[in-house]
């Protein structure tokens, strides 16, 4: 091939493939607000916060970003509201252990950050983040479920709280939750969470009398075994 | 090699500013390393050292690669730069600005609600990964690199002498200012900013960036070993073909998650496992050429100039192929293994070239014969061993993230404060290593001189 062919390759060739990419790319931006809830205002503002506070500077969305922190495609899914709130404008007032800084996030600019991160989990991604296989798993797989540990999983306390290893961190552990409370307290915690523990950041759980009975049965099984 | 044409020196200023910028780059790198294990470490939060590390970065190399066009292009041209005050001009002007926007990011540091909005955009960051400069230095910017490239159109235009590598060094340089203008856009739906955005991103590092890389790659094997420019060119327009060819569709690899359509799973699939093809190819035209070498007097430049090639090809090529088909992607994309695959990427394929360029080039800029090349490898054994490790450590972390977050579903929080702790710390440790060899390095670059003067 001859300095002169090769350099034509180079820029025909370059064209070309541009050109193909120009008309994928045509294509495609008329198919992504299908694939997305509408954007109201308070998305859009809510976008601006999430830029204002440069939060990809830790946090990835959609997977791209930083990973210092937790990313956020699902985030509104998997979190009761009232706990990002909380979190978002004070995250160790929450929780002590938390790495976040308090930014001085406003009541309003949370809304909206809530507001975008919500848009943000309903965005069809081609199902990602896949759900973990094992965890998954564990819950059909082997024993059938009892009824607290089914009101476990639909209320989805395990975005937020870890039994066994398995779960989120935004709130306690469990794993030896049945040895550290009675059945009173946690019964009566899971409809009002304030009145036991001051400032948490837990909602109430919204669920039948019979329910809360199963998963307080459920959470007092929780204790370490002593084998003598 | 000598240098023919006074203006060529101009190289230089953007070569001092690159290193110094590296040096900063590495510094915060290592306190944001500190910070995976103490998050309180330090003055500045990890999104503010974070934010400094890859801007730091980008411009860094975006101003070591001007530089080198500086020098490269009234060599090819065989005449002095047209207007060495314009060059000169362009040079403050940039300084000024990168030193105005890297001001605005430590001060948002100490008061996050002085990033106000301004005319509907945000003055001090724009929040959006490695383009985080606000809309008025995106203007500057954008101002800046015209002005360079009407500086170099209109030296080549002197003597009309279009040689292939300059020319396929302006044809890069030209894609990369232009890829920089839909970054520039503000989107109101985060899918299209995520689209645009890897525009930039993605066609900057695996599109214009390379052909950079390419075209300096022969400049470099021409310089050190003396090839013939006819078979450098011709194989540089077959690897810069490959590149586009590859990775504008490429770009796909960057749409399977983010809200697009499922037909990029299969174009950026397809034609992101063929990115790596043009790497290997640049490693062996490097070797190809080497063994022909006779009499070489810069070795560390020619040393360096094969280690880029070889590093291009890992931490671009092969770090990437590992997560880049959609099936292995879709539990890889977001954890450290992308981390790992950024850190030898950008060392291989971007820091090695402009070092490279400097350790071919600065000799002839000061007037230097032979130089005493130990410094050289020094710095390169230190940083190259170092970013290996530093790579190793992120690919461990990021697998055991895989499998336990991914996999089993443990939180993100307990899988990076408990499992991964260790592979902080050795990151952290082989970060001091890297910081040790940048050190040698600026040492190097700011007291090169004569071997002889040194011996006497």
């Amino acid at each position: 091939m001859s300095n002169k062919a090769a350099r034509n390759l180079f820029i025909i060739g370059s064209l070309i493939f541009f050109v193909i990419f120009l008309a994928m790319t045509f294509d495609t931006l008329g198919q992504l607000d299908k694939r997305a809830p509408e954007i109201t205002q308070a998305v859009d503002d809510g976008k601006m916060v999430w830029h204002k506070y440069d939060c990809i500077g830790c946090h990835s969305i959609f997977g791209n970003g930083t990973y210092f922190a937790p990313d956020v495609t699902k985030i509104a899914a998997r979190k009761p509201k009232s706990y990002l709130k909380q979190f978002i404008m004070d995250p160790r007032g929450v929780n002590a252990q938390a790495v976040m800084p308090k930014l001085g996030i406003t009541s309003v600019e949370a809304d909206n950050l809530i507001a975008f991160l919500d848009w943000v989990s309903k965005v069809d991604t081609n199902d990602w983040p896949p759900k973990p296989i094992l965890a998954t798993a564990a819950g059909v797989a082997g024993k059938p479920l009892t009824a607290g540990q089914l009101v476990y999983q639909t209320q989805g306390c395990s975005n937020c709280h870890t039994i066994n290893g398995i779960g989120g961190t935004s709130g306690p552990d469990l794993t030896y939750v049945g040895g550290k409370r009675d059945h009173d307290w946690l019964f009566g915690h899971f409809k009002d969470p304030q009145k036991y523990v001051k400032n948490s950041a837990m909602p109430p759980i919204d669920a039948s009398e019979e329910e809360l009975g199963q998963l307080t049965a459920y959470m007092l099984t929780l204790k370490q075994e002593v084998t003598k | 090699m000598t240098m023919q044409y006074k203006s060529q020196k101009m190289a230089q200023n953007f070569y001092t500013f690159a290193v110094l910028l590296f040096l900063v780059q590495v510094i915060v790198g290592v306190i944001g390393a500190l910070q995976f294990i103490w998050p309180d470490f330090f003055i500045l939060k990890f999104h503010i050292i974070k934010t400094l590390h890859v801007n730091a970065l980008v411009v860094w190399l975006l101003s070591g690669l001007m530089g080198a066009t500086y020098y490269v292009v009234p060599e090819e041209s065989q005449t002095e730069i047209w207007s060495y005050p314009l060059a000169q001009f362009q040079f403050w002007a940039t300084v000024v600005t990168i030193t105005a926007v890297v001001l605005g990011y430590i001060w948002m540091g100490f008061d996050p609600q002085a990033n106000k909005t301004v005319f509907g955009t945000l003055i001090l960051n724009e929040g959006r990964e490695y383009i985080e400069a606000p809309r008025w230095a995106d203007i500057l910017i954008v101002v800046s690199v015209l002005t360079f490239l009407f500086n170099m159109f209109m030296t080549m235009m002197k003597t009309k002498k279009w040689t292939g590598i300059q020319g396929v060094l302006m044809v890069g340089l030209l894609f990369l200012a232009l890829m920089y203008l839909p970054g520039t856009l503000y989107t109101k739906s985060m899918v299209k900013d995520q689209f645009w955005w890897w525009w930039v991103v993605h066609l900057w590092v695996e599109g214009a960036w390379e052909i950079i890389a390419g075209a300096l790659l022969a400049f470099m094997l021409m310089k050190t070993i003396g090839a013939k420019r006819e078979v450098l060119e011709k194989w540089m327009y077959i690897e810069v073909g490959l590149v586009m060819f590859t990775g504008i569709l490429g770009t796909g690899h960057h749409y399977y998650w983010i809200g697009t359509p499922r037909y990029w799973l299969w174009v950026g699939g397809f034609f992101s496992a063929l990115e790596p093809v043009p790497l290997l190819l640049m490693v062996w035209d490097a070797f190809r050429t080497t063994r022909e070498a006779r009499n070489v007097t810069n070795k560390a430049g020619l040393f360096y100039t094969v280690a880029h090639a070889i590093f291009n090809f890992v931490g671009a090529g092969l770090w990437g192929l590992i997560h880049t088909l959609p099936q292995v992607n879709k539990w890889t994309h977001g954890t450290q293994i992308t981390a790992a695959h950024g850190h030898l990427a950008f060392y291989g394929a971007y820091v090695l070239l402009v070092v490279s360029m400097i350790y071919v080039t600065l000799p002839a800029i000061r007037g230097i014969k032979e130089y005493d090349p130990s410094r050289a490898y020094a710095a390169f054994w230190w940083m190259t061993v170092s970013m290996v490790f530093i790579t190793m450590t992120l690919t461990g972390a990021g697998m055991v993230q895989v499998y336990m977050e991914r996999l089993m579903g443990l939180d993100y929080e307990a899988v990076k404060a408990s499992y991964n702790l260790w592979f902080w710390i050795f990151r952290a440790i082989f970060g001091v290593g890297f910081l040790v060899g940048v050190g040698i390095f600026v040492v190097d670059y700011f007291t090169l001189r004569e071997r002889a003067a040194i011996r006497a």
